[in-house]
């Protein structure tokens, strides 16, 4: 980004640090503690939050096949970046890789390409199976290969 | 123990998923505090903000209507924010360092990349606390410095010191 003059360059007082006070000695384990505590059992409460987010994948899935207008597709990319983080962070590495292919081939197509439908549903599938056998590993050689193979399938897509 | 006193803190959590945003509020609890707001979407975060003027606002990147990104704009320079300044941590399961540099551009001051852990909310946390970023102002953009820290380490020239108006003095 090219720079830009004039440049006004100057500190607010740091309000934050006279509300909390404190000194610096490193990370607060005790809290750090309490809290991956408190992230640990929140995960296990939310044991339905992937079926939860399926159904809105599929939703958008279908609102995007019955009518593939920007619209549908922005909602198909939202429902597969926010499955790409959840899972994520609740232990489901590979929904998190396949949403993640999703979430790119949706992102980076051109809006004048048409979406391929199938390797949309190739995706989607491709969670329901995994969520289904509940995959929570990398080691699982099938979901593995179905991973690779779909990120290779959307490299095939971007590049033509 | 770092003897911070997060319970005088107020901080603004914006998600449109409740999972997410739920996972985001148990941390911060467990952190101590204990003033905090929830918006799920950018349209009420708006409104949260102006009503309650938080210490901190963490917020997703994805939403519908009024993006993490279109809040931080708003944020940094709508007539009717209530604090310009205000901290801004962005959430985001976008890792590519273009996506990084956009939300950098729209005034972040720091980015969590998804999965959210909670050694990384509580550093990006004592991030805002201790090493605040300057504010700059140019044509086009308001916002934290979007220079990384650090910059005593710089040993080229100075390009700004000409022009730079410190107007804090």
């Amino acid at each position: 980004m090219a720079r830009q003059h004039p440049i006004e360059l100057f500190m607010p007082p740091n309000m934050l640090k006279a509300k909390v006070g404190g000194t610096v000695v490193g990370l607060d384990m005790a809290a750090i503690n309490r809290a991956e505590t408190a992230m640990e059992s929140l995960k296990s409460e939310f044991a339905n939050w992937a079926q939860d987010d399926v159904r809105r994948l599929v939703a958008a899935r279908d609102a995007f096949a019955a009518n593939p207008g920007p619209a549908a597709r922005a909602g198909l990319l939202r429902a597969a970046h926010d499955m790409k983080g959840q899972a994520a962070t609740f232990n489901y590495p590979l929904i998190a890789r396949v949403a993640g292919s999703l979430s790119q081939l949706i992102h980076d197509l051109p809006e004048k390409c048409e979406l391929s439908l199938g390797l949309v549903d190739a995706h989607v599938n491709a969670i329901h199976v995994i969520y289904r056998d509940k995959v929570m590993d990398m080691s699982n050689k099938m979901a593995l290969a179905l991973a690779q193979e779909l990120e290779a399938r959307v490299t095939e897509a971007l590049g033509a | 123990m770092s003897g911070y006193r997060f319970d005088r803190l107020k901080i603004l959590v914006v998600d449109d998923n409740v999972h997410m945003r739920k996972l985001v509020v148990t941390i911060l609890q467990a952190f101590g505090v204990i003033q905090i707001f929830e918006a799920e979407s950018g349209e009420r975060a708006w409104a949260v903000l102006r009503e309650s003027n938080p210490d901190i606002v963490v917020l997703d990147w994805m939403m519908e209507g009024i993006s993490g990104l279109d809040l931080v704009q708003m944020i940094r320079t709508d007539p009717q924010t209530p604090n310009p300044f205000v901290p801004v941590i962005m959430l985001s399961g976008h890792t590519h360092i273009d996506r990084v540099r956009q939300a950098r551009d729209a005034g972040i001051n720091e980015f969590i990349a998804k999965p959210v852990s909670v050694k990384t909310m509580m550093s990006r946390l004592m991030s805002v606390i201790e090493n605040p970023r300057p504010f700059v102002r140019t044509k086009s953009y308001f916002g934290p410095c979007r220079r990384r820290r650090g910059n005593n380490e710089y040993r080229g020239p100075e390009r700004r010191a000409e022009k730079t108006v410190q107007a804090a003095e």
